[in-house]
């Protein structure tokens, strides 16, 4: 009979709970992918790019799993919101709380269960299209990346099925501790925060001087090294937290005894605030550092991707050496971009090069001046005299590739025009280019080194041209900027989720007052500003905090990416990306908030 | 039509359930009048539609057939935004279970008409301040509903509904879950604000004491009305006996 009861409970409200499955199902997805990739070893052994970057892995693990548990308890509370007043009603009913307490446990317990068994369903499919569609928008390769990996599925699952009997052990405890009055009465408490001003005043300088410390700690990674992290990670938390326990309250105190808190819904938007973030301020930390660190990875994430061209153009002299280029090679050539141009004819014969002294004195060598600055920028392109270039030029790196054999460089050696003449030997043109912009002709570039390496093969070890260069570090950086990507996103779908639910918890109270608000005759369209308001406002307070985050933290960063590559350089469009997502998120709770708050008028 | 009108109910039908599902039909045709500043009662048995009534008349739910005009205003001819500034402006409201915002001090509570209307702050604060001296309230204003007893509560929700002094306030059972004593301030300031600021006051009850606070009460029946007292000149308690009277032979 209450068995009955219960599902015709969860029936009337099946939309909440399919938000409620949805969310929960995505996070199961997620985390078995990232679960996938940072356990198969198959995988991680061939890609030794990444499993350089095993530390970055299990650290993403460990928050991972710890989003995962505040995840799973925001979750929580929200399915008990949207409950308890059910189970009050039950026990008022006479039902004993043995018998209540058993339904919650096997309620949370099912939608648990379902939610993991989708979820992983969902992570197998999504192993499969979704990182192959993120490798192939990066140009990655990845070998050895299978969607099912058994130990990954069961690790999720147990982690999961674990979390969601925690959670229904938590919940039977809460239910079978409360007075059945407080159940039926939830939602209409609203506990007043005191205000007491010198507490946080405390609060709030401990607050800055925590968050400050994180910032130095993250700046200064190259003294601390990895301890850095954990360093930041506890002040940041910590200062963040301080810092909104100081500050929100007290602004929202002072607005509400201005003039602008009595007009319209206003003075109701900061009363629900105000005892409202108080309890949101644990969470707000927490969304604030996930927003960080998920708007932190994508923009390093994206930030590699944008720059490595810029790096690997500051490495040698020209983009690619042709040599006796075809029809096909020189219709490629002429879609790019020139910055200079240089064709030199060789002899070859046996382990020497010879370059004639008049071509080389028409169209100098470049050479590129390396300097002990670390900045790659000081690194400059010059030329010099032939009678120069004879002594030190010769023996530069890019100049002996120019001619390479199965076994390494030819030796060159420059001749007179009257000498060359004479001299014997294969002849070979070699065309080297230099681009002005290297990723502004990666197409053709890519088409111009195949048809080359296709038709002369040259040692494995050895890169000609800074075209290759980049193919390589590509390779190597490819892993680092998968991984930025992948938490980027996956951080944000938890995060966005988190503050969803917290928010839709709320809603069954709100949704009493909003029906009193549209009793006194309230505007429609005034409740639905400001609820759009008041959404806003939980979103934005995290956002903001998370951007100042992100933009210390990546500081971070800088010992990685060495100029002329730049943590800061082109975030503004990773950033306006990151934040659209993020406000499509606000906009589907503010609609799922509408949509369960708002009072129906009688002849709609 | 006269201009002394507040209240003009004709032909009043209200049917629940769609054409397709079980039908109940709770109010059928009802007819009457409250003139400006009356102090009319609405009585009847429970389930006999007062509730429903009132919600026709406040706008909180639409008739099936009939007529409702509320100070001028057809209220079955209003839409969307028309309905809800019809309810901010023209009608105050107390509810039986009080309906305050507890995220709302009281005083925040009592100005939300005015907040609603764009009243400036100024204004708000004295007319806030005048109502709470009437409904003597004025200690409580900084206090959270939380921290009231019910009579506090009701008091608070009874200066929110005539703060901006609509054309009638209207109440639903307000006294019903308040202890006797509370009931009893309750009634005797609705008769203040009747008296005083000449504002026209229908109270729906279903009980005998409630009613005898009023000039005149209607009886409503299988969802008309069935009869209805004038006080006159009696004194209360001789009207309560008329009450209790009428109602043993109207509920046999
Ligand atoms: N929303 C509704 N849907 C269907 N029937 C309703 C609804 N509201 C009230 N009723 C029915 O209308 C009748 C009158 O109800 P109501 O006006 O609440 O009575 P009361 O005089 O006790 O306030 C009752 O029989 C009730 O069951
Ligand atoms: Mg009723």
């Amino acid at each position: 009979m209450l068995g009955k009861l219960a599902l015709a409970g969860i029936k009337n409200r099946r939309r909440d709970y399919l938000v409620l499955l949805a969310g929960l199902t995505m996070s199961a997805a997620i985390f078995y992918m990232f679960a996938n990739l940072a356990t198969n070893q198959a995988f991680l052994k061939a890609n030794a790019a990444i499993s350089s970057a095993n530390v970055i892995f299990g650290f993403g693990a460990v928050l991972l799993i710890l989003i995962t548990v505040v995840y799973i308890m925001y979750a929580n509370s929200f399915l008990l919101s949207m409950r308890q007043h059910d189970y009050g009603l039950f026990m008022m009913l006479g039902a004993t709380r043995k018998r209540v307490g058993e339904l919650v446990f096997l309620e949370t317990l099912i939608l648990g269960t379902i939610a993991t068994a989708i979820g992983l369903g969902l992570g197998l499919l999504m192993s499969k299209f979704l990182v192959g569609f993120l490798l192939n928008m990066l140009g990655l390769h990845l070998s050895h990346l299978t969607a099912v990996y058994v130990p990954a599925i069961v690790a999720t699952g147990v982690l999961y099925v674990g979390l969601f009997i925690l959670a229904s052990l938590f919940n039977l405890i809460k239910l079978t501790r409360t007075t059945v009055l407080k159940l039926l009465h939830s939602d209409e408490l609203a506990n007043q925060p005191k205000v007491k001003p010198f507490r946080q005043m405390v609060q709030g300088v401990l607050g800055v001087v925590f968050l400050a410390a994180g910032y130095w700690a993250l700046a200064s990674i190259k003294a601390l090294q990895l301890a850095a992290i954990p360093i930041a990670l506890v002040t940041i938390t910590l200062g963040t937290y301080l810092l909104f326990r100081a500050t929100i309250l007290m602004v929202i105190r002072a607005l509400r005894h201005t003039g602008w808190a009595k007009k319209h819904l206003n003075g109701f938007l900061l009363g629900q605030l105000n005892f409202r973030v108080h309890n949101y301020t644990r969470m707000l930390t927490i969304v604030s550092l996930l927003f960080a660190m998920a708007l932190g990875a994508i923009t390093v994430g994206s930030g590699y991707h944008r720059q490595l061209p810029m790096m690997a153009e500051k490495i040698g002299t020209y983009t690619v050496a042709v040599h006796d280029k075809n029809a096909r090679e020189q219709k490629l050539i002429d879609q790019l971009h020139i910055a200079h141009q240089a064709t030199y004819t060789q002899k070859r014969q046996g382990k020497t090069v010879y370059y004639n002294a008049s071509e080389l004195a028409q169209t100098p060598v470049e050479l590129r001046a390396y300097s002990n600055s670390g900045n790659m920028n000081d690194q400059k392109l010059y030329t010099e005299s032939l009678k120069k270039f004879k002594k030190s030029g010769i023996s530069d790196l890019d100049f002996l590739s120019l001619a390479l054999g199965k076994v390494g460089a030819y030796s060159p050696k420059i001749l007179t025009a009257k000498q060359f003449a004479k001299q014997s030997g294969k002849v070979v043109t070699v065309t080297t280019v230099r681009v002005k912009n290297l990723q502004q002709d990666l197409p053709a570039l890519k088409k111009l080194n195949q048809l080359e390496t296709a038709r002369f093969s040259q040692p494995g070890t050895m890169t000609v041209g800074n075209y290759q260069n980049y193919e390589m570090m590509l390779a190597f950086f490819g892993g680092l900027e998968f991984i930025g990507y992948f938490l980027g996103i996956a951080f944000l779908a938890m995060l966005a989720s988190c503050l969803m639910f917290k928010i839709l918890s709320g809603a069954p109270g709100d949704q009493r007052r909003y029906r009193m608000l549209y009793k006194v005759g309230v505007r429609q369209s005034l409740m639905r500003h400001g609820i759009a308001k008041e959404i806003g406002i939980l979103f934005l307070i995290p956002g903001i905090m998370g951007v100042i985050d992100v933009l210390f933290g990546l500081q971070m960063f800088k010992p990685l990416m060495a100029a002329p590559m730049s943590p800061y350089l082109g975030i503004g469009s990773t950033f306006l990306i990151f934040i659209g997502l993020y406000a499509i998120y606000y906009l589907i709770t503010l609609a799922l908030y509408w949509r369960i708050v708002l009072p129906q008028a009688p002849n709609d | 039509m006269t201009t002394n009108t507040v209240v003009s109910v004709s032909g009043l039908e209200k049917t629940y359930g769609k054409a397709n599902e079980r039908q109940y039909t709770a109010l059928k045709g009802l007819n009457f009048t409250v003139d400006s500043g009356e102090f009319v009662g609405i009585m009847g048995a429970s389930g006999s539609g007062k509730t429903t009534l009132l919600n026709m008349l406040s706008t909180l739910d639409t008739p099936t057939k009939g007529d409702v005009v509320v100070n001028g205003h057809d209220v079955t001819k209003m839409r969307g935004n028309q309905l809800a500034d019809f309810r901010a402006q023209e009608v105050g409201f107390i509810f039986q279970d009080f309906n305050l915002l507890e995220s709302l001090t009281a005083e925040e509570n009592i100005g939300l008409p005015l907040a609603l209307k764009g009243t400036p702050s100024k204004v708000m604060d004295q007319a806030i301040h005048e109502v709470a001296e009437t409904l003597s309230i004025a200690d409580l204003l900084q206090k959270y509903p939380a921290e009231l007893s019910g009579g506090q509560k009701q008091r608070v929700a009874a200066a929110r509904a005539i703060v901006h002094h609509p054309a009638i306030l209207m109440g639903d059972e307000p006294t019903g879950a308040l202890d006797s004593t509370s009931a009893r301030e309750l009634l005797d300031l609705l008769t203040t604000i009747n008296e005083q600021q000449k504002m026209s006051v229908l109270l729906v009850t279903h009980d005998p004491f409630s009613a005898s606070f009023c000039q005149r009460i209607l009886f409503i029946k299988d969802g008309q009305i069935g009869s209805e007292l004038r006080r006159g000149d009696q004194d209360r308690s001789t009207f309560y006996q008329g009450i209790l009277t009428e109602l043993g032979t109207f509920n046999e």
